[in-house]
């Protein structure tokens, strides 16, 4: 009794704060203690060895430099392993340790795929640059070769993150097979391509493949688009809908292939070079049928200065377009065309009905409206998939800068407009037949279809059915020229287009 | 008692309170003026009246020209018991001409300490007697020259440009950082850094004088430059290297030969190299040789900074060389005087004044000799120095340009810093060369 008195008495008044406080502490201090030792404990390579028998781990360590060596410094199993302190080595601990147990538990090692584990893909999952930098603080020692020299030159420089490992992958584990590989790319002039191409591919059956175009070293992606049946527009429902998209209708489609992204500056200049004419008059005299008279050299530099390559080409005119799929259904002996509207649309949707072909109501993206432009929106999925005025900096973007669509297409929607062959009319789709099977819009016209919005688009305009058209007189203001170029657009800097081939009727 | 005791908190309270008040007020006012940057922190190098006593220092000259003699000349009269012991030049005639030059100013330099040929430089950086190394051969054999002297232990000091490709380039950062993680000293003959009046002009600039970097230019508007005519008994490689100012693989074009100092000297004040050069160029004066004579490059530095390159080497024509940096609130000629907006003076570097009392216009010493006093200072008081790899990222720069000059196209900085360009021939020996000299042609022929 008198004992709990005491007891008692030490939890009641001021004393009890000082009591809890210093309990707490003790009990903080032995778990501290005890979690330390237990991480000390599981970190030892006997530990790491009683649960990792594989020949891999142990056999192969110890013949590799991080063992085996002149200076007697022994690489231990969690220097490597793990990230060293105050660079989340607790944190990986538990992940690592999770795994483990979970493997130990309820996992055969006989059905590991060692080999495949010991890719560099699978190392880097378990290896960490920040334990090789922390003991390897001299990446220049007197003794570097050149190869060397240059590749950790590419590890300080490079914009993106340089893995150690991609060189040094057998340091830990010792291969006897295993090549040195530095960073084949390093010191390689990207931009030459010495090869020509004497022959375009060969389409033997309905699948993606890659063009080759004959005479030049020029390669670009086509994507096999499935025939099928889709809704064509979009309903009053959808948010910013124009009447120029409506009635809905729905549309067969026959197969074809597409382009995976936009014809491109590296493209377009390959026909720049080899139809362009220096003046006007040889391309208009010239009655030749078996040769295609190209554009004459534009007044400024239609890529605006930011940059070629695999950037769309852009500022051509509609006949510039249709012309470049001539010359390319001559070179390579298929048949190019710009796609109809209806073929573009499908393509676009890739099966889906939405506004767009990936989540998200045009109304979250917009940034048109008072209440947008007060609050933003949460515009992450549209800005991994489109090129619009949100992100795009006011500029075209490369291709790789944005995910493709289901069937596999880049950019349909942003970054440029792009032509369709079909002339435009805001009532094109009443006068379609009902159940019209690959339709061409009206038989004549002055302007023509272009679609999928571009890097000046708000979000409204980059909906799958949004349509717009070419505006011939206003985008030749401000050319110099008289008659004005037929050519080049010298007030758009938005439109490109891509290019559909038609499947050979052989082709299964 | 109490009562006293809360009067003094009370009045300790209010005289610390008073206190803080006036320091808040003392450190309003003193955040209210700019807070300038001192030398230390923008890592300006020192400026000194005499390179400090220490050890004895020995150096041996790699490339015995006008220039490397000069060099040499400089590192001894930039501070005590600083010696030349050894000369090595690809040429025996330069190497005696030097031995004479050096016996007269009373420096006897033994003749097993002199070499030539072109391995002379290995057989140099070999004598362990030799503490520092200076590098003035044609820009071509520097990377190779930097390797041997880092792998032999040599302090260095090495002309401006340090190489004439990114190869070379690459090669040379590399050594740099070879040499720092073993301690020796790097220092590169781009002067206008060791420059006093430039020096102070970049502290002016630095801190914020005429605001935020807007635009710049920079200029090397010359006559022709010399050349030398091939003599009977000369073969391809002779020739070239006699005349290596003139050939594009030994010395890079003269918008790495000179214009690298502006170049070097906006590299320094922007802060960074470009990202970026759109340049062109070409040849209409020159009959020896493979190069250009004139090349416009506009530098993009990124965040809407350019700079206006233009470098010429014709006679009669509008001449300048210098730079000029624009900001939001003055601009500077980046030597000695800084402008208002409105073109009225606002800063100006005090240059010493001479006997009768009138200001000069020039330092009182050198920038030539101001370089080595730093490596030697630096070599002795064990302030460490090493400027190889801001060199090479400016001679970098005016090979990004000269490349866009001579293709036509825009290049990156990543490209070029990437590039496997290399214009030195596979083997560099006496005999004639099989190497193609044809005057680089931008873009693609016009059709007719």
């Amino acid at each position: 009794m008198k004992i709990w008195n005491s007891v008692r008495s030490l939890f009641s008044g001021k004393r009890a704060f000082v009591v809890v406080i210093s309990i707490g502490l003790i009990i903080g201090m032995v778990f501290m203690f005890a979690g330390s030792k237990a991480v000390h404990y599981t970190s030892t390579d006997e530990y790491c060895f009683s649960c990792h028998v594989h020949p891999h781990a142990e056999q192969s360590w110890k013949l590799s430099p991080h063992y085996d060596n002149k200076s007697g410094v022994i690489v231990h199993c969690v220097e490597c392993h793990l990230p060293p302190e105050g660079h989340g080595m607790l944190y990986a601990k538990a992940k690592h340790g999770a795994k483990d147990v979970y493997g130990y538990l309820f996992k055969d090692s006989a059905d590991y795929k060692w080999a495949a584990k010991r890719k560099l893909e699978m190392a880097k999952k378990y290896t960490y640059v920040e334990s090789c930098v922390r003991c390897h603080k001299n990446l220049f020692p007197k003794t570097l070769t050149v190869a060397g020299e240059n590749a950790h030159l590419n590890y300080l420089t490079s914009k993106e993150d340089v893995s150690c490992l991609n060189c040094h992958l057998n340091v830990g584990h010792f291969d006897p097979n295993a090549k040195h590989e530095h960073d084949a790319n390093f010191g390689v002039n990207i931009t030459q391509n010495t090869q020509i191409y004497a022959e375009a591919t060969p389409v033997t059956s309905f699948a993606n493949f890659t063009e080759k175009v004959p005479g030049t070293g020029l390669t670009f992606d086509m994507v096999a688009i499935p025939a099928g049946q889709f809704i064509m527009g979009s309903s009053k429902k959808e948010p910013f809908h124009k009447p120029d998209e409506s009635p809905m209708h729905p549309v067969k489609v026959s197969r074809f292939f597409m382009a995976k992204i936009e014809v491109s500056w590296d493209e377009y200049l390959e026909f720049f070079k080899a139809t362009s004419s220096q003046g006007r008059k040889e391309a208009e005299v010239n009655k030749d049928v078996d040769a295609i008279s190209g554009p004459t050299p534009p007044w400024g530099a239609p890529d605006q200065g930011w940059g070629k390559g695999s950037r769309p080409a852009i500022t051509m005119t509609w006949k510039a377009a249709n012309t470049y799929c001539q010359w390319l259904s001559k070179v390579t002996g298929k048949k190019y065309r710009l796609p109809t509207e209806a073929e573009w649309e499908y393509a676009a949707r890739g099966g889906t009905k939405t506004p767009y072909f990936f989540a998200g109501s045009p109304k979250d993206y917009t940034s048109e409206g008072f209440f947008k432009k007060i609050f933003g929106a949460d515009t992450t999925t549209i800005n991994s998939y489109v090129a619009y005025k949100a992100n795009s900096m006011s500029q075209t973007v490369e291709p790789a800068s944005v995910k493709a669509n289901a069937f596999g297409l880049k950019n349909m929607l942003g970054n440029v407009y792009e032509f369709c062959s079909d002339y435009y009319s805001p009532t094109a789709y009443a006068a379609y037949k009902k159940g019209a099977v690959n339709p061409k819009g009206p038989k004549r016209g002055k302007e023509h279809v272009i679609r999928g919005g571009s890097f000046k688009s708000d979000a409204r305009d980059v909906r799958s059915a949004a349509r717009d058209f070419t505006k011939t007189t206003e985008w030749l203001v401000t050319d110099p020229q008289m008659p004005k170029s037929v050519w080049w657009y010298s007030d758009c800097v938005d439109i490109g287009f891509r290019v559909v081939c038609e499947v050979d009727e052989n082709v299964k | 008692m109490e009562n006293n005791k809360g009067l003094n908190r009370r009045r300790f309270l209010e005289s610390t309170a008073l206190a803080s008040i006036g320091l808040l007020g003392a450190s309003v006012a003193i955040s209210g003026c700019k807070k300038a940057n001192n030398a230390k922190i923008l890592g300006l190098p020192p400026i000194l009246k005499a390179a400090p006593k220490g050890k004895k220092l020995r150096a041996g000259l790699v490339g015995v020209g006008n220039r490397g003699t000069g060099a040499a000349l400089n590192f001894i009269s930039s501070g005590p018991d600083l010696h030349i012991v050894a000369l090595a030049d690809v040429f025996q005639d330069k190497v005696d001409a030097g031995r004479e030059r050096f016996a007269k100013l009373k420096m006897e330099i033994p003749a097993e300490n002199c070499f030539s040929g072109f391995d002379a430089y290995k057989k140099l950086m070999a004598l362990p007697d030799v503490d520092v190394v200076i590098l003035a051969t044609p820009p071509q054999f520097r990377p190779e020259h930097l390797k041997e002297a880092v792998l032999q232990n040599k302090h260095v000091f090495m002309e401006k440009p340090v190489a004439v490709d990114p190869v070379g380039i690459r090669s040379i950062i590399a050594s740099g950082k070879k040499a720092e993680a073993i301690g020796l000293n790097i220092v590169t003959g781009t002067q206008r850094r060791h420059q006093e009046d430039y020096i102070e002009t970049y502290k002016q600039v630095a801190n914020g004088a005429i605001g935020k970097l807007v635009s710049a230019r920079a200029f090397w508007n010359q006559n022709h430059v010399w050349f030398r005519t091939r003599e009977e008994g000369w073969d391809d490689m002779t020739y070239m290297v006699r005349n290596w100012n003139n050939f594009c693989w030994l010395c890079g074009d003269h918008i790495l030969d000179t214009h690298i100092h502006n170049i070097d000297v906006i590299n320094w004040f922007v802060g960074r190299p470009p990202v970026s050069a759109v340049g062109y160029g070409g040849r209409a004066r020159r009959i020896t040789g493979d190069q250009y004579d004139f090349f416009s490059v506009d530098f993009d530095y990124g965040d809407g900074f350019f700079s206006h390159s233009m470098c010429r080497e014709i006679d009669n024509c509008a001449n300048n060389t210098g730079e000029f940096i624009m900001g939001t609130e003055g601009y500077t000629n980046c030597v000695n005087t800084i402008w208002n907006l409105d073109g009225s003076v606002k800063w100006k570097f005090e240059y010493p004044k001479d006997e009768n009392g009138n200001e000069t216009s020039s330092l009182k010493i050198p920038a030539y000799v101001q370089e080595h006093m730093h490596l030697v200072h630096s070599i002795r008081t064990g302030e460490y120095v090493n400027e190889a790899e801001t060199t090479a990222n400016s001679t970098l720069t005016a090979i990004m340009g000269r490349t866009s000059a001579y293709t036509g196209k825009k290049v990156t900085w990543e490209e070029i810093f990437k590039s496997d360009m290399d214009l030195g021939p596979e083997k560099i020996e006496f005999g004639s060369v099989d190497m193609q000299f044809e005057v680089p042609v931008p873009g693609t022929a016009h059709k007719a």
